[in-house]
C-alpha cells in the first residue's frame, strides 16, 4: 500500500511539474500587463573548456583567459541566481574555475592587496547586488559588479571572440559600489554611482599596512545610454577616483541588418600620479551566414602611453548546436618592440609578432 | 522490479501527455493567428463593445486598445518566452502581438496575431534582455530558430493566447459594467445577521 501511495506521489509530483513546465510565459519584468505577477527564480549559467596552440610552441599573447598553450583546459562553470519581488530583485553570480577564480577575481582574503594575490581564497563571486525599481524609470543598485566600462566581458557567453582584447584585459573587471539609474526615454538612460577606491576588490582597501588606515569609496563612475536608432546603442562611461585613475570610454553596437553586426569600444586610461596609461580602439564586424555559423572579426589598436603598442586581428567563428556553441578562432598580434609583453618565436628568439589557433566548447543555461 | 517499470512507464506516459500541440492556426495569410468566436445570447453589440473596452481597462492596465473599426478593438501587448534548450527556467525573449476583439449582436470574436519574437540574451550584470535591433515574425522564425525551440515558442504563445482568452471569455460572460473595471465587490460579513 505504501509503495502504491508512493507511485501515486511521484505521478503527481511529474504531472504537476510538467504542467508548471507548459504554464503560459507571461510575467517578468517585461512581461504581459494581463497577468502582473513576480517572475520566478530565475537561474542560469555556462561552462566552457578550450584548447589553444600557440604557433611558436609557446604561450605568448598576454590577454586574459584562454592562456594554457596546447592543453585542454578548463574556463569557469558560472551558477547565477535572480529572483525580483514586486519592486525589489537581487542577483548572485558565482564562478569556479580558472576564468572564474584567479584570472578574473580577487582574493577575499587578503584586504590590504587583494589584487596580486587574486585567487588564493576566492569568494568566486562575479555579480552579488540587489536591486530596487523607486519607479518605472529610477532604479537603485548596491553590491559588486560586473563593471560597466568596456565591450567586452569575463562570461564567455557574452563575448563573440573567446580570447580577449588588450582593452579588456586592462580596463577594470569588477566595481564594487552604490549606482543610480533613471531612464528618460528607451533611448536614453544615465548611470551615476560611488564605487569603492580600487576596482575588481571586494571592499575598498588602503595600501598602507597599518590597519587603522581605511580605504575609502571614492572612485566616481557614469554612464550614458543612447539609442538613437533601433538597433544602435552606444555607451559613453567614465570611472574616476584619486586611487584607481581616470578611464573614459566608448562601447558601442549597431545591428546594421539582421545579419550584420558592427561593434566599437574605444577607451583611454590615466593612471594616477603620473603613472602612465594606455589607450585603444577595437572594432567588431560580426556576419551570420546561417542560423548556427557566425562569422567575426575582431582588429585592435593598443598603446600604453610612453611603451609601445599591439595591433591584434582575430578571426572567429561562433557554431551553435543547440545549447553549445563552438567557437574556433585564429588570432595574430603584432607588437612594437618597446610594447612590455615578450613574443617569443620557435627557437625561443624574441620577436614582435605572435599567432595562436584555439578551439572553445561554450554551454550556456 | 515491474513497480520500477511501472513508475518509469507513469512518467513517460504522463509526459507525453504533457507535450502540447500547438494551439496556433495558420489565417489565410499564412499567418499564425489564434481565433475563436464566442457566442453570447442576449448580449447587444453594444453592451459587448463596452464589456471588451472594459477589459482592456481592467485587464491591460495601460489601456493600449485602439479603436479600429466600428466595433472592433485592437490591443497591442507582449508576452515572455521561456528557454526550452536549457534544463533551467530563464527568460528566452518577448513576443509582441496584437489581440483583436469584434462584436456583434449576441456574439463576438477575438483573435491573437502579428506575433514578433524579439531574442533575449544575458548581459554582464546577470539579467535577461533584449538584443537590440533583432526582432522578426513567428512566420519567418524558422530560419532563426531549432525547430525544437520554435515548436516550443509556439506552444507556450498558444497556451498563452488561451489563458488570455479564457480570460476575456470569463470577462465578457460577466454583468459587471456597473462595477468599477477590474474590481471585485468585497464580501463583507454582517454579524448582526445571525
Amino acid at each position: 500500500m505504501k509503495k502504491i501511495l508512493l507511485l501515486l506521489s511521484l505521478s503527481i509530483i511529474v504531472i504537476m511539474s510538467s504542467r508548471a513546465a507548459t504554464m503560459p510565459a507571461d510575467t517578468g519584468k517585461v512581461g504581459t500587463t494581463a497577468d502582473p505577477t513576480d517572475p520566478p527564480l530565475i537561474f542560469s549559467g555556462s561552462v566552457d573548456t578550450y584548447w589553444k596552440y600557440d604557433f611558436s610552441g609557446h604561450g605568448n599573447i598576454p590577454t586574459s583567459f584562454a592562456s594554457d598553450h596546447n592543453s585542454v583546459s578548463i574556463g569557469m562553470l558560472d551558477l547565477g541566481l535572480k529572483k525580483k519581488v514586486g519592486k525589489a530583485s537581487f542577483v548572485g553570480e558565482l564562478s569556479f574555475g580558472p576564468r572564474g577564480q584567479e584570472q578574473s577575481l580577487p582574493d577575499g582574503s587578503n584586504a590590504l592587496d587583494p589584487i596580486t594575490t587574486a585567487g588564493v581564497s576566492s569568494y568566486h563571486i562575479q555579480n552579488l547586488y540587489v536591486s530596487y525599481d523607486v519607479t518605472d524609470k529610477f532604479n537603485l543598485t548596491a553590491g559588486y559588479m560586473a563593471t560597466f566600462i568596456g565591450y567586452e566581458v569575463i562570461s564567455p557567453v557574452g563575448n563573440f571572440n573567446y580570447s580577449t582584447s588588450y582593452l579588456f584585459t586592462n580596463g577594470p573587471f569588477q566595481n564594487a559600489g552604490f549606482k543610480a539609474t533613471y531612464a528618460f526615454s528607451d533611448k536614453v538612460s544615465l548611470m551615476a554611482g560611488i564605487f569603492n577606491n580600487y576596482w575588481n576588490t571586494y571592499t575598498s582597501y588602503s595600501t598602507h599596512t597599518n590597519a587603522l588606515t581605511a580605504g575609502d569609496v571614492s572612485t566616481f563612475g557614469a554612464q550614458l545610454m543612447l539609442a538613437p536608432v533601433k538597433g544602435w546603442t552606444a555607451y559613453l562611461n567614465v570611472a574616476s577616483g584619486s586611487y584607481s585613475g581616470t578611464e573614459f570610454d566608448l562601447t558601442t553596437a549597431y545591428q546594421v541588418t539582421d545579419a550584420f553586426k558592427l561593434g566599437l569600444n574605444a577607451a583611454t586610461f590615466s593612471a594616477p600620479n603620473n603613472g602612465g596609461g594606455f589607450s585603444g580602439v577595437a572594432l567588431y564586424p560580426q556576419l551570420a551566414v546561417s542560423k548556427a555559423v557566425t562569422f567575426g572579426i575582431r582588429g585592435e589598436y593598443f598603446e600604453y602611453k610612453n611603451n609601445g603598442n599591439v595591433t591584434g586581428i582575430t578571426v572567429t567563428s561562433n557554431i551553435k548546436a543547440g545549447a553549445i556553441t563552438l567557437i574556433p578562432e585564429i588570432r595574430f598580434d603584432n607588437k612594437s618592440t618597446a610594447f612590455p609583453s615578450t613574443f617569443v618565436d620557435s627557437n625561443g628568439a624574441s620577436t614582435n609578432s605572435a599567432a595562436q589557433f584555439l578551439i572553445a566548447a561554450v554551454y550556456a543555461f | 522490479m515491474k513497480k520500477i517499470l511501472f513508475l518509469l512507464t507513469c512518467i513517460a506516459a504522463t509526459y507525453a501527455a504533457n507535450g502540447q500541440k500547438t494551439l496556433l492556426a495558420l489565417d489565410e495569410n499564412n499567418k499564425y493567428i489564434y481565433y475563436q468566436v464566442v457566442d453570447q445570447p442576449n448580449a447587444s453589440r453594444d453592451s459587448l463593445d463596452r464589456k471588451a473596452m472594459s477589459f482592456n481597462r481592467g485587464i491591460y492596465k495601460k489601456g493600449k486598445a485602439i479603436l479600429t473599426g466600428d466595433s472592433v478593438i485592437s490591443i497591442k501587448d507582449k508576452m515572455l518566452t521561456y528557454s526550452v534548450l536549457a534544463f533551467v527556467k530563464h527568460e528566452s525573449g518577448i513576443i509582441k502581438y496584437t489581440l483583436t476583439i469584434e462584436c456583434k449582436d449576441n456574439k463576438y470574436r477575438y483573435w491573437f496575431t502579428d506575433f514578433v519574437f524579439a531574442p533575449y540574451y544575458k548581459d554582464r550584470y546577470g539579467n535577461f534582455v533584449p538584443q537590440p535591433g533583432i526582432a522578426y515574425s513567428l512566420e519567418k522564425a524558422a530560419a532563426r530558430l531549432d525547430k525544437k525551440e520554435l515548436d516550443e515558442y509556439l506552444d507556450q504563445t498558444g497556451a498563452y493566447c488561451k489563458q488570455t482568452g479564457d480570460g476575456l471569455k470569463a470577462f465578457m460572460s460577466q454583468n459587471h459594467l456597473s462595477a468599477k473595471a477590474g474590481t471585485q465587490p468585497v464580501k463583507k460579513i454582517i454579524i448582526k445577521k445571525w
